[in-house]
């Protein structure tokens, strides 16, 4: 069994659009955004807020990558906290990988239920998904880089396309009065609670090792970032305009359904072709997350990552399956919301920084090492 | 190859679990209008279902029905929905509905309440128009086609999008309902269809049946909140679509102005078309007293002169702007006094616009907007532009050059 991982070497332009895909699919689902208090028509300040806070907060994560370019975040954990530590960090993270996983396919799956397939049984969705996946994290990195530089495209446009076709319903006075309903202060409490949701920092450090000019990585960071928050602002503003601030709240899928709403004379039904889309971008996102779920049980177990496809899927089919039956995914928000945010937090602020802070301590000897 | 196999096999097994939920259209009952009504206190859903047979080969020369009537009874939409399974063969699919028609009653109990299914089930679309049954239930008007159109259906669906034509009547779906529902400083409006007596010329037999009747939507419902408060005439409606913005098209009929006043006191009439209309609703405090202001610039095509007026004149064509902008500065200012008194309720949507202007004062005063809205007072100003004045220049009993 060869190793997908040892000799991939990744271009600027495939790690930005991964990243990228893997945001805009959060804001293409439920956008968590329009659910933070006393936003309402200010949400897309938040959102661009927001922009500052994610570099602020994952910092410490982009520092370490900086310093350590030729590991991944496990690895440069291992080198900083040590052994012992860094095998507990490595179990966290993967824990992280895995529930990350748990998290999309059952949201997943929900839309599936709810806007295409609400006859089929969880079980028989959930394993669909979990065979293409798993098949793509099988081809490793490289195959999931070149599935993106051809299906990205394809989701950004159509998605553009999307907007493009419900103009006519746009009513931007939405958007007023600007700044008067909620208080700087609350902006700024949304967008470090809106900045937290995006994990896929996680990826991004992940993959600096195999980037072919490791230089890039600030750029991809900084661009990334930039790129798709603008991008799943556009899409919040176009959904708010359409179907009004307090209507978005009460969505499950407000972008779904803002293309319910778009018609071209007696054509209907292009909400089919967000569908499609969206499932491009699902499927790309829950591959990326089982394939560095699987890359993290390699460094636990010393063990080809390919060895855990399968068998971690089986698992993931079996939890999904678990969860998803037993109750509805998103209106359950709150706790949805307070899992996410903590293990973010703990995840991309609180782990990265002890780990800054003993890199400060430890840095001549690393150096030497 | 197997590798390619396999491939080919992945990519297109996520499309094929469609067939788990395949519907076949010999098992759906496909329904192009549905209404709700309270009857013995539940919910009568009455649906509107095509009936296949019509446009087959075999049923032609038979006196086969272009439509099904269906209905179901219960608590709730979802059991009033599936009580029609008991009595009807196929399941009703209302992702073809155009129209949705709420009773008289159904819409006084409150809509947004009561419509939670339809929002909630992926099957309705948000688009469909909210029409209520003036007076009436709603399977009472449903049923009547006067038009041209086979299909009742088809005909409710075409005469409400007539708005573009005539503005008297309100063109509303769900998701306009909604968003002004839940806006501040704002109630929703809905369109109207009323079951008129037809005139003796249009009537086909006389036996008492539905071809006696013709459908009109002339009009508009109020609501305050989500419950019905009673309705507007055509000519307030129009005013009404005037401040929402919502002229898309129609004619203004006005006193033609004439130097002779002989020829004004016969108070001739003359027509204007509309081309494109542009409102701006704007609110001023001045000296503590809430001013609701509207500008509305129109521009229009000379569509009729009934009078002594040479339109091929500036001076006149200038004559004929003031007396449309005057037209509808009555009409309009009419109409909101009319909202103001009669249901004290904000139907324009000042107070979104007071929200928009002084935040922090609307904080203060929005529990008590509508009563403020109701007795505040009302600006207009319209500015009409002729652009055009059609094929002729002087009306044709005029004799140009003697």
């Amino acid at each position: 069994m060869k190793n997908t991982y040892e000799k991939v070497k990744l271009s600027y332009n495939q790690v930005l659009l991964l990243i990228i895909v893997l945001r805009l699919i959060l804001g293409l689902t439920y956008m968590p955004v329009v659910h933070v208090s006393k936003g309402n028509q200010d949400t897309w300040i938040i959102l661009l807020l927001s922009i500052i806070y994610k570099i602020i907060f994952n910092f410490p994560l982009i520092y370490l990558s900086n310093k350590f370019n030729n590991f991944n975040l496990l690895e440069f954990a291992d080198k900083i906290m040590g052994k012992f530590l860094g095998t507990i960090i490595t179990m966290f993270y993967t824990i992280i990988f895995l529930l990350a996983n748990i998290l999309f396919v059952t949201i997943f799956v929900e839309v599936l239920d709810v806007a295409l397939f609400p006859l089929t049984p969880t079980w028989f969705n959930t394993v669909l998904a979990f065979i293409t996946c798993a098949y793509i994290s099988y081809k490793g990195l490289n195959g999931l880089c070149r599935f993106g530089e051809t299906v990205v495209p394809i989701i950004i446009g159509g998605t553009f396309f999307l907007v493009l076709l419900g103009v006519n319903n746009f009513d931007f006075s939405e958007l007023l009065p600007i700044l008067s309903d909620s208080s700087f202060k609350d902006l700024n409490l949304g967008a470090m609670n809106t900045s937290f949701r995006f994990a896929d920092i996680l990826i991004l450090v992940m993959i600096t090792p195999k980037l072919t000019n490791k230089k890039d990585l600030n750029k991809i960071f900084i661009n990334s970032t930039i790129y798709s928050i603008l991008m799943v602002t556009i899409l919040i503003v176009a959904t708010q305009i359409t179907l009004g601030v307090e209507y978005t709240k009460h969505a499950n899928f407000p972008f779904l359904i803002y293309t319910r709403t778009i018609s071209i004379g007696e054509i209907y039904g292009f909400d089919s072709l967000y569908i499609g889309i969206w499932i491009m971008g699902n499927i790309m996102k829950i591959s990326a997350y089982l394939y560095f779920s699987t890359i993290a049980l390699e460094k636990l177990t010393r063990k080809n990552n390919q060895v855990f496809i399968i068998p971690v899927s089986i698992i993931l089919i079996i939890l999904t399956i678990f969860i998803k039956d037993r109750e509805p995914i998103l209106p359950i928000a709150g706790r949805l919301n307070a899992i996410i945010q903590i293990l973010s937090i703990i995840a991309i602020i609180i782990v990265p920084s002890i780990m800054l802070i003993v890199y400060y301590f430890r840095r001549k000897r690393l150096r030497n090492t | 190859m197997k590798r390619k196999i396999l491939t080919t096999i992945l990519a297109t097994i996520i499309f094929l679990t469609g067939c788990w939920d395949a519907r076949e259209l010999n098992e759906l009952g496909i329904s192009l209008v549905i209404g709700f009504d309270i009857e013995d206190d539940k919910v009568l859903i009455t649906a509107e279902i095509i009936n296949p047979v019509y446009s087959s080969e075999e049923a032609k020369g038979d006196q086969i029905q272009s439509v099904e009537y269906v209905q179901g009874i219960g608590n709730t939409i979802l059991e009033a929905s599936r009580d029609i399974t008991l009595k009807f063969d196929r399941r009703l699919f209302i992702s073809h509905n155009k129209v949705v028609i709420f009773g008289e009653e159904f819409a006084k109990r409150g809509l947004v309440k009561n419509i939670d299914q339809l929002l909630r089930e992926r099957e309705h679309r948000e688009t469909a128009k909210v029409l209520i049954a003036k007076g009436a239930k709603a399977y009472e008007v449903m049923g009547i086609s006067s038009g041209v159109e086979q299909i009742p259906a088809n005909y409710i669906a075409e005469i409400v999008n007539n708005i573009k034509y005539n503005p008297k009547t309100g063109d509303v779906n769900f998701i306009q309902f909604l968003k002004h529902y839940y806006h501040e400083g704002r109630h929703p409006v809905a369109g109207v269809v009323e079951k008129k007596s037809k005139d003796e010329i249009n009537k086909v037999g006389n036996d008492g049946s539905d071809k006696d009747y013709e459908l009109t939507t002339l009009g508009m419902a109020v609501f305050k909140g989500d419950k019905l408060v009673g309705y507007l005439n055509g000519n307030d409606t129009k005013s009404v679509n005037f401040i929402l913005n919502k002229i898309r098209g129609g004619i203004i009929t006005f006193p033609t102005p004439s130097e002779n006043q002989e020829a004004e006191n016969l108070r001739d009439f003359s027509s204007t078309v509309i081309i494109e209309n542009k409102t701006k609703r704007d609110v001023e405090i001045i000296d503590n007293k809430v001013i609701l202001k509207a500008k509305i610039n129109l521009k229009t095509s000379m569509g009729e002169i009934i009078g002594d007026v040479d339109v091929s004149n500036t001076e006149n064509i200038k004559k004929m702007e003031d007396a449309c902008s005057k037209a509808i500065e009555e009409g309009i200012s009419l109409a909101v006094k009319r909202v103001q008194e009669e249901f004290k309720v904000d139907i324009f949507g000042f107070g979104v616009e007071f929200h928009k202007k002084y935040p922090d004062k609307w904080k203060e005063i929005r529990d008590d907007w509508d009563q403020i809205f109701s007795e505040a007072e009302f600006q207009i100003n319209v500015n009409t532009k002729i652009i055009r004045t059609g094929l002729i220049n002087t009306p044709l009993f005029k004799i140009k050059v003697k």
